[in-house]
């Protein structure tokens, strides 16, 4: 059973159509890469999954549940794209928030919270406020709240926005340690060469519409172009392809 | 059930964190104490015995600050939510939008009373100073009551939060308080004393406004009038309890319309 199916999903708002008919299936224990320019539709397509947004029509199956019931969601961990957390909290405090959100026990969330601060290299500064945390350390925060209760799938929204390069190699072995565990991660950016490292697949949206969707290999063809040629290419052309995986 | 409390008690414990982590509630805080305390030693037109005026402005300050308090504090607790858009991943955790609602309205509430509980407390030190009176059980009642009042006040402002912009939301919570403290109880005769569409508009405010006099009981700690029947403290804080939930009901339904 894929872990992600979106069928026939559209979103409008106002005049705008968001997504148009979109269909897509997350396979279990991949990393799928879900790419676009701005305004592609694919925030739009994150909150659909998270339960935040009701599609207008079609229909989004999370875990083989409907995203808005808990139970789905206590197995999805979600990073934002630009979110500032609370400011008058340490690291410590927000993991500890979180965790009792998702009905874990202090000692649970006390043993997993000071692992993953570890892993997320936030350890000598987990005592202070967030307030006083740069761009990167908040994006290293967010990725310790997704973690937190050991997701099944693990849904990021430009996760490296502010990362410098040594965070993003960490942040890429962790996603890549991931999927060894045999999680699942939807992960949208624009970070092409991110994408291309670490991704199994990627699907391409192009106002709100999916316009390419395959393995990474076969999307690169025999010429073994880079994702950000194929990435402009697909989004110069007009009709929709479907390349097998 | 030990899940949600859980919940309750992660949201309700964040937002008395952030409440008291914010400087301006100990400023308000800090001004309360540095007029109520010294009122304690202040003998007006140097007369010693004018205990009462005393009495009364202590109070009267204790009732403005408390209203500050109430609606800085719940009015604060969801639109930061969405400015800085932590509500995402916030609604992205197992927990349902009306468990947030209550949670964020329990930890309002909780900061907002701890500071109440803290201005009687300054209130009883004045009185015991004074007269001698520490902890009368008028006073206990006029601090409960005084509780029903922010339960009120608080469910007003965070239903206000949620549909109008903070500062319209202070603004209309505001009048709507000192509106009601000054006419609330003379409401029907000024209903009775007009006639065609003002008597209309002062009887649906009289039904539909929250009757927030009730909960003062400042005449009666300061004139030392014995308590009030326990059944009608009781039925104040019921009334209290229904007002505070159909504001929370209404502000349940359009955070769930809320486009995110």
């Amino acid at each position: 059973m894929d872990t992600v199916v979106i069928q026939n999903v559209s979103k409008r708002f106002g005049n705008t159509l968001a997504v148009d008919n979109l269909s897509l299936a997350v396979h279990p224990g991949e990393i799928l890469g879900f790419l676009g320019t701005n305004g592609a539709g694919k925030t739009t397509t994150i909150k659909m999954l998270l339960g935040l947004l009701s599609p207008d029509s079609g229909r989004v199956r999370v875990l083989g549940g409907d995203p808005c019931a808990p139970a789905a969601r206590s197995r999805i961990g979600y990073m934002p794209e630009t979110a500032t957390y609370y400011p008058y909290l340490n690291l410590r405090e927000l993991l500890f928030f979180y965790g009792g959100l998702c009905g874990m026990t202090r000692s649970a969330v006390r043993a997993r919270a000071e692992m993953l601060i570890e892993r997320v290299g936030l350890g000598a500064a987990a005592g202070r406020l967030l307030r006083t945390y740069s761009k990167g350390m908040l994006q290293r925060a967010g990725i310790a709240q997704a973690l937190l209760h050991d997701p099944d799938l693990l849904i990021l929204d430009e996760p490296l926005t502010g990362l410098d390069p040594l965070a993003r190699i960490h942040f890429r072995d962790m996603i890549l340690d991931l999927r060894e565990q045999g999680k699942t991660v939807f992960f949208s950016s624009h970070e092409l060469s991110e994408a291309e490292l670490i991704c199994d697949r990627v699907a391409i949206l192009k106002q709100g519409a999916l316009v390419v969707c395959g393995a990474m290999q076969a999307l690169a063809g025999d010429g073994g172009q880079n994702l950000e040629r194929v990435f402009l290419k697909v989004l110069e052309a007009d009709t929709a392809r479907e390349v097998p995986a | 059930m030990i899940l949600r409390l859980r919940q309750l008690a992660a949201l309700a414990m964040l937002a008395v964190l952030e409440l008291y982590r914010r400087k301006d509630l100990f400023v308000v805080f800090l001004l309360a104490m540095v007029i109520l305390l010294p009122l304690a030693f202040f003998e007006p037109f140097g007369v010693s015995g004018a205990s009462r005026y005393i009495n009364e402005l202590a109070l009267l300050l204790i009732w403005i600050f408390s209203i500050i308090i109430g609606l800085g504090v719940s009015a604060r607790l969801f639109p930061p939510e969405f400015e800085s858009r932590t509500i995402y991943p916030l609604l992205a955790k197992p927990v349902g939008r009306g468990t947030v609602l209550f949670g964020k309205y329990l930890g309002g509430l909780g900061a907002s009373v701890s500071a109440l509980l803290v201005f009687y407390l300054a209130y009883a030190l004045l009185a015991g100073v004074r007269q001698g009176a520490w902890f009368t059980p008028v006073l206990l009642q006029a601090f409960l009551l005084h509780v029903g009042f922010m339960t009120v006040l608080s469910s007003l402002a965070l239903l206000g939060s949620l549909v109008l912009t903070p500062s319209a939301t202070l603004t209309l919570c505001g009048l709507t308080t000192a509106g009601m403290l000054a006419f609330g109880q003379r409401l029907p005769a000024l209903a009775a004393a007009q006639t065609g569409p003002g008597r209309s508009v002062l009887l649906t405010i009289h039904w539909l406004a929250p009757h927030l006099e009730f909960f003062d009981m400042r005449q009666r700690v300061v004139h030392a009038w014995p308590c009030v029947d326990g059944w009608a403290c009781a039925a104040v804080l019921g009334y209290a309890a229904c007002y505070a939930a159909l504001c929370l009901a209404l502000a349940s339904r359009a955070f769930r319309r809320k486009r995110l």
